[in-house]
């Protein structure tokens, strides 16, 4: 490459951090030089976001050192980065969708006439200002434009013209392309290549890896916190990329019984199931004691499918059976009674309620069944409380704790026993082990296929894809809002399912 | 940090300690008990049969309300109409019963309380099927409720005919020495006390008011629940309305229950309500007014200008907010 003699503009040396209970990175080395696009890959929780964290100055190594332009730097706090040439452009936009767009890019650092104490915006040069960064990021609009009137990718757009604006020298992208079109995902790599040939350095993180191969000249692939290979030029290739990111063994620890899966008569048949976030009409079934692992990037649809089964979001049109009864319901409540259970994605803002005695939120969902109505037997609750307490081993000073204090693992074992004391016939679970330790996992693992051996439809969501591959008797993979394609048996393995990931035909 | 407090694979059933709202109640029956000691001390006439006649019925007066606005703000709501409601009910109250059309005492009461139980359901479907913040939708109903209180009077002040005895012995009579309303503010605590904490309903409106979604991910019916707490503080609203009436026997629609609503709420956080819900006894609501109740014969019989009662009344709400949020703070810590 042409620019492999400069210095490196940010150069990051035998990187290590660790997580209670995580390595997070170890001996990790990225070079970005100027007027170089270097990509980072690896499956989600391989220690992107980790590495970008400390690049943006919101965590702090514990090993390695940090050099920019040649110098070792401490990247101590964000505004530290910001200073030295970093800016980091997160996957969530940070912009006032009430403020105009030079309003946004001047945000903080309004230029001014008058005085110190009683300034009044220099409107004139805030404008001229923007004009210039806007035509080196390409958007043609007024600078007066109100942010909230853009579209996803031209709000990107000011990011990147915001960073500029802050002289910034090492621009990094995380995820940028994840929630725009095409159209505007290639006007953006069209940007980011001509802000690369006038010399910035630039770090890029993406799960698209067509794109990847497309933008960068050099890629790192990480794994599990390792440094597992590095890309340059000819050799960049979703193939190699996929390889290296994936090549590793499956830990067998996920024993389970052999049972009958009666996939006959399916637990939950879905057909021709449309709603809003469906690209396409959505059909696939769950057999009685089966476990469908659902894999696929994180966007691909699969929150949104698990919402609209558990009657959150509104269903537009088809057909859902449970147990072979075609079944009608708008709310959860109704997806309840239909002997739905859900455990979700976020824990804190959906599964429980926090300030509860964990007994209380336990018996949450069936209470109304724990005597008569509209009385509830307290002795009742106790006692199922604590017979589910005890066959979940969850951990808790008593069971009148507040469930917010207990570890992340026993709030979701809290999660799973409020489910079971419904006593489900379809069982969705949305990430069941995030953000949780390995002992809790295994439990969870445990618990998943004692439910199965019951006859019990499992519908599996998972971003890991060890879990995915571990747990699942068949893989269902969506990408973009629609099934990508199945995997059952021998066809399960990592390959097979990143390639559908990415949107590769089956 | 919990996990090693565990006990091998058996996990007890006892709760450590008081709970935040207990403390809370204790701290404030005994601000309570420290301002009627005071006061007293100062000029015993505060002690006088007729004196505490006046504290113990405007106390039930204004807990009834306070009480139906403290389930309101429990299950993460609030309702501002409340004092407009008060003015725009008793305005009815006393147009029906000089109406010859209506001449039943019971026929009165009842179109009353249904009457509040329809704007209660308004507000509930407004908020939770049209999303609309409470705030909002309370505030147009504060608006709303006041100026037609004052249209169909014409703006005059309404009083009832000195020939409904039953009525005006339900908010000036006493029985035993003690006023009528305390008795029914007995016999509608009681029950509403048992719902909020003993059945299933009610431990669903303490669930949403600290957590929507998580209630609604249960499979709990939050749209409607959350609607019978609008109309449960409308209907409790509705009796205070009638006493307030009934005692003061003539309505002026442009200053009847001004402020209600503030009361309401100020009572609810003295008496360890979280206004972000979820928390909240009812009991500590009743001590709330009363505390509030007191302090303006305090303000009397202490010789300070009448004027500063509201001022002593929000000092007194802004200390207590204080403290409780230190000693709240310092439990988190240790």
């Amino acid at each position: 490459m042409m620019n492999t003699l400069s210095p490196s503009r940010v150069s990051l040396q035998a990187i290590g951090k660790s997580f209670p209970g995580v390595r997070a990175l170890d001996n990790v080395t990225v070079e970005v030089a100027a007027g170089q696009i270097v990509a980072i890959v690896g499956e989600n929780g391989a220690g992107k976001s980790t590495l970008l964290k400390i690049l943006g100055g919101i965590h702090q190594p514990d090993q390695g050192h940090v050099f920019i332009d040649g110098k070792p730097a401490d990247l101590l706090s964000v505004r530290r980065s910001m200073d030295l040439g970093i800016s980091l452009i997160h996957q969530e936009l940070n912009l006032a969708d009430n403020l105009s767009i030079a309003e946004n890019i001047f945000l903080g650092k309004q230029p001014y006439r008058g005085s110190r104490f009683l300034p009044f915006t220099n409107r004139s040069m805030m404008d001229r200002d923007s004009s210039r960064l806007m035509d080196l990021v390409g958007l043609k609009l007024s600078p007066q434009t109100l942010v909230g009137s853009l579209s996803v990718g031209q709000c990107q757009l000011v990011e990147v013209a915001k960073a500029l604006s802050q002289s910034a020298r090492v621009l990094i992208f995380d995820e940028p392309t994840s929630s725009l079109s095409g159209a505007e995902s290639g006007r953006l790599m069209e940007q980011i290549k001509q802000l690369r040939n006038q010399g910035t350095g630039i770090l890029y993180v993406s799960h698209r890896l067509n794109e990847v191969c497309q933008l960068a000249d050099k890629v790192v692939v990480l794994r599990d916190g390792q440094h597992v290979g590095t890309l340059v030029g000819d050799d960049i290739s979703e193939k190699q990329m996929i390889s290296l990111m994936v090549g590793r063994d499956i830990k067998q620890h996920y024993h389970r019984s052999g049972h009958e899966i009666d996939r006959q008569q399916p637990a939950l048949a879905v057909q021709q199931l449309r709603y809003r976030a469906a690209a396409s009409p959505i059909s696939f079934s769950v057999g009685r004691g089966e476990i469908v692992g659902f894999a696929g990037l994180v966007g691909a649809g699969r929150t949104e499918l698990a919402r609209v089964l558990f009657g959150i979001d509104p269903i537009l049109g088809g057909q859902i059976q449970i147990d072979g009864r075609p079944v009608r319901y708008r709310t959860p409540v109704g997806a309840v009674e239909a002997g739905m259970a859900m455990v979700p994605e976020d824990r804190k803002a959906h599964g429980l309620v926090l300030p509860m005695p964990l007994c209380r939120n336990i018996s949450l969902t069936v209470l109304s069944r724990l005597g008569s109505w509209p009385w509830y037997n307290r002795l009742a609750e106790t006692q199922l409380a604590r017979c589910l307490a005890n066959e979940l081993t969850i951990r808790a000073a008593s069971l009148q704790q507040t469930t917010g204090l207990l570890s992340g693992g026993n709030q979701q074992k809290v999660v799973l026993a409020k489910w079971l004391a419904s006593k489900p016939r379809v069982f969705v679970l949305d990430e069941p082990t995030r953000g949780v330790d390995v002992g809790a996992k295994s439990e969870i693992y445990r618990l998943i296929f004692e439910l199965s051996a019951k006859g019990v439809g499992i519908m599996m969501i998972s971003s890991e894809m060890e879990e995915i591959i571990g747990i699942s008797d068949r893989v269902i993979v969506m990408h973009e809002g629609s099934i990508q394609g199945e995997l059952t048996g021998d066809q399960i393995n990592e390959e097979a399912v990143m390639s559908l990931a990415i949107g590769a035909a089956a | 940090m919990t996990d090693e407090r565990s006990t091998e694979n058996h996990v007890p059933n006892t709760s450590s300690g008081w709970s935040d709202v207990t403390i809370q109640v204790v701290v404030m029956l005994s601000l309570l008990a420290m301002m009627i000691v005071t006061t007293s001390f100062v000029d015993p006439n505060f002690l006088t049969p007729g004196s505490l006649r006046s504290v113990l019925r405007d106390t039930a007066i204004w807990s009834l309300f306070a009480l139906g606005q403290a389930v309101v703000i429990i299950a993460g709501g609030i309702d501002l109409s409340v004092g407009s409601m008060i003015c725009f009910l008793g305005v009815v109250a006393t147009m029906l019963l000089n109406s010859p059309a209506v001449n039943s005492l019971m026929l009165m009461l009842f179109s009353v309380i249904a009457l509040a139980a329809a704007v209660g359901a308004i507000h509930g479907i407004l908020v939770c099927f049209a999303r609309l913040q409470p705030f909002l939708v309370t505030l147009c109903s504060l608006l709303i409720f006041r100026g037609l209180a004052r249209v169909i009077t014409n703006d005059k002040t309404v009083s009832y005919s000195s020939e409904h005895e039953l009525f005006e012995f339900l908010g000036s009579g006493a029985w035993l020495g003690i006023p009528i309303p305390v008795f029914i503010l007995i016999a509608a605590l009681c029950p509403l006390a048992i719902f909020m904490h003993w059945t299933v309903p009610g431990r669903y409106l303490y669930a949403i008011g600290f957590n929507v979604d998580a209630a609604r991910f249960s499979g709990v019916r939050v749209n409607l629940l959350r609607t019978v707490s609008y109309v449960l503080c409308a209907i409790m609203t509705a009796l205070a309305a009638m006493l307030e009436a009934s005692h003061v026997v003539s309505v002026t629609p442009s200053n009847a229950g001004l402020a209600y609503e503030m009361y309401g709420i100020t009572g609810a956080v003295l008496g360890g309500c979280a206004l972000r819900g979820g928390r909240g006894s009812l009991l500590g609501v009743v001590i709330g007014m009363a505390i509030l109740r007191v302090i303006k014969s305090a303000v009397i019989f202490l010789g300070i200008n009448t004027y500063w009662t509201f001022t002593v009344t929000g000092m007194v709400l802004l200390t207590a907010v204080l403290i409780d949020s230190l000693v709240r703070h310092q439990r988190r810590q240790s």
